[in-house]
């Protein structure tokens, strides 16, 4: 063995390339606190290794990329992978904080380290741009309307507002182009700049040695390996189990796929954007920049230029009061606009009160419409719960109008049905795929069932629904079921020029019944 | 030098593991599809009505298969051939030779396969030519009413 070592010492030279990256002599005194680079080394590397396997098998299209990444949670190793690749971005946030507050105390970055610190606030903008950009591509709800909201505000730069919004959707609108973008971002163009700066960031270390204790500790240097190693791989461990145990206890979420025709969802971002998030509530209307690209300017240049603001070689904390009770303060208030922006969410109804009478409806139907012959635990196609489907609208009527299109060699094609059942059932599979069903009464499921096949036509119930008829949404305070029992029955009994045609032979007695109830009950 | 060493071996000893551990979870998520079958599903291939004893009939059929995240529409030649009473097997058209789709001629009473003159009996058994195997069988039964026959594919 020894000779094969010495063979590739001799053509290689390796053993001076060892003793450059690992013997490095550190000041006496260098402490657990400055392993923090180490950490964020070890976690960036996680992110590259399993980002690099993710590309695997995720699609970047519209039409793909949430059916890809579904794929991937599906098998128990995808789900870690993803499991470490989203918790691990999350952990880098924390990661860096740590890092520049270890810094900062030390006054590490007083002469003749400007410049690593400046390489290292370049490489903080460059992971929040991976943060950014990695937001969008599962193309879930959250996905899409987060990043809705981040071109949103773009858009208030001064000046150049529209060219950089059109920069980052790709096309003009947030789709395929914005997608494929994004995805090259984050994984070709992010990660090579990523590499080449925290290469740099490590040169500028390694040139002018790390900063150590802030007052020089009596004691020889000692070489970085083993000992600040070992503090180093006993920390970084630490970290990487508690990541672990994240990935294997929870699958990071992946909401509906995403749906750029859904107005009712609340888009909200990641944790560590919330303080900015939160920030923007207090600049309404024309003052907006002040929240979106003012103070959080000002808190960068502030960054940018501490070095040259906190003069003089004195690095003890204790002797720097201004300095750190202008970072301390900064630390509060972005601790309480998090904080804040957490606890500041819209509140969350009962599910069930959240589903139109038309997506209830569509439930009913499915279960008669014969969709389970197909779609079932042993049928050729998973079962609608499971389908989770993220096709268009248009996709789903033509398949639930024409399912030979999906199922070629069906013997007796199901029945071609009204547009306003594909309506109700298209409304249905839509929702489920983003929802299972929360489950109704059954006189509530008949009710709707009706209204979904014919009143909707003409009437409307929470703003949905046709508009030859009264809106029906609050019919109950007017109206009782037995009067409602009588005119949907016949209504030129009750009112000779009512112009509504008569259910009584189209209903049966107990759909009459349940729908006159249902509609009393709306007040 | 004995703190040196204890830590030395603290240090090789849990990177080591780190690495086995990532390269354990992320060589299994690598592998793992291509380990993944088809279960076949049953198919409607045609009438019985419309076969002749012992005469392949060709059977084009669309078939829908789950390739990881993207379900796949792919047509497959399948011959039916009924023995004339209450068997009928499927032929795959697929030469076993380089995968060209094999023809029935009628007057020899032979499968050919247009690349390489691969001949099968009406079996599929190889008569003649370069094919290594038979041509492939696929499952095939008439459904309960004993009137259509469905395959497996």
């Amino acid at each position: 063995m020894k000779a094969v070592f010495d063979w590739l010492q001799s053509r290689t030279g390796f053993r001076g390339a060892r003793h450059v990256l690992l013997d490095e002599e550190l000041p006496a005194g260098t402490g657990w606190f400055f392993t923090l680079g180490s950490v964020l080394l070890g976690l960036l590397s996680i992110q590259l290794l399993t980002g690099a396997f993710l590309t695997l098998y995720y699609a970047p299209t519209p039409d793909h990329a949430y059916d890809s990444v579904r794929f991937i949670v599906s098998t128990f190793p995808g789900r870690i992978v993803r499991g470490l690749h989203h918790y691990g971005s999350s952990f880098i946030i924390v990661a860096i904080a740590l890092h520049m507050l270890r810094v900062i105390a030390f006054g590490s970055y007083k002469p003749p380290r400007e410049a690593t610190w400046l390489s290292g606030l370049a490489l903080l903008a460059l992971i929040l741009g991976f943060s950014l950009t990695g937001y969008l591509l599962p193309w879930d709800q959250r996905a899409y309307w987060a990043t809705v909201v981040t071109i949103n505000i773009a858009k208030l730069t001064p000046v150049a507002g529209e060219f950089v919004a059109g920069l980052l959707r790709g096309g003009a609108s947030i789709g395929a182009l914005t997608l494929t973008r994004w995805y090259a971002v984050h994984v070709i163009f992010l990660p090579g700049a990523l590499v080449g700066l925290i290469v740099l960031h490590l040169v500028l270390m390694r040139r002018h040695g790390i900063s150590g204790p802030v007052r020089p500790r009596q004691g020889t240097p000692v070489p970085f390996y083993p000992y600040q190693a070992a503090r180093d791989t006993a920390v970084v461990s630490l970290v990487l189990v508690v990541l672990a145990a994240f990935a294997w206890g929870g699958a990071p979420p992946l909401e509906g796929p995403a749906d750029p025709t859904d107005s009712s969802y609340v888009p909200r971002p990641e944790w560590y954007f919330l303080g900015l998030f939160q920030l923007l509530k207090y600049f309404p209307g024309k003052w907006e920049v002040v929240g979106a690209m003012v103070v959080p300017g000002i808190a960068a240049g502030f960054l940018a230029l501490l070095p040259w603001i906190d003069r003089g070689p004195e690095r003890d904390p204790r002797r720097r009061p201004a300095i750190i009770a202008l970072v301390v303060a900064g630390v509060i208030g972005i601790c309480t606009l998090t904080t804040l922006g957490w606890r500041d969410r819209p509140a969350e109804g009962a599910i069930a009160d959240t589903w139109t009478l038309r997506e209830v409806g569509g439930h009913v139907l499915a279960r008669s419409a014969g969709c389970a012959r197909c779609h079932g635990s042993d049928a050729i196609a998973d079962p609608l719960e499971a389908a989770m489907s993220s096709r268009g609208a248009e996709w789903i009527a033509g398949h639930v109008g024409d399912p030979e299109m999906i199922a070629p060699g069906l013997r007796q094609p199901p029945v071609a049905r009204p547009e306003r059942e594909v309506a109700a059932l298209v409304a249905y599979v839509r929702r489920i795929s983003r929802q299972p069903y929360p489950g109704f009464p059954q006189r509530t499921e008949v009710a709707a069932s009706v209204f979904a096949r014919f009143c909707v036509g003409c009437h409307t119930i929470d703003a949905e629904g046709g508009s030859d008829g009264p809106d029906l949404s609050k019919i109950g305070e007017k109206r009782d079921a037995d009067y409602l029992r009588g005119l949907i029955a016949d209504p030129e009994a009750v009112d000779p020029k009512a112009e509504m045609p008569s259910f009584e032979t189209r209903l049966t007695a107990a759909e009459l019944d349940a729908i006159a109830t249902y509609l009393a009950s709306r007040k | 030098m004995e703190r040196r060493r204890v830590l030395t071996v603290f240090v090789n000893s849990a990177i080591a593991l780190i690495a086995g551990g990532l390269s354990t979870v992320l060589g299994a998520f690598a592998l793992r599809p291509s380990r993944q079958e088809n279960a076949g599903r049953w198919l409607r291939a045609g009438a019985l009505a419309d076969l002749t004893p012992n005469v392949p009939v060709p059977r084009v059929l669309a078939i829908s298969r789950q390739d990881g995240w993207y379900r796949q529409r792919a047509r497959e030649t399948v011959f039916l051939v009924w023995d004339g009473d209450k068997t009928v097997h499927a032929l795959s058209a697929t030469c076993t030779h380089l995968g060209c789709q094999v023809r029935w001629d009628a007057d020899s009473t032979r499968f050919r396969c247009p690349c390489h003159g691969g001949v099968f009996d009406v079996q599929g058994a190889v008569v003649e030519g370069p094919p290594p195997r038979p041509l492939g069988r696929v499952d095939a039964r008439l459904d309960g009413t004993g009137t259509d026959v469905l395959v497996r594919l």
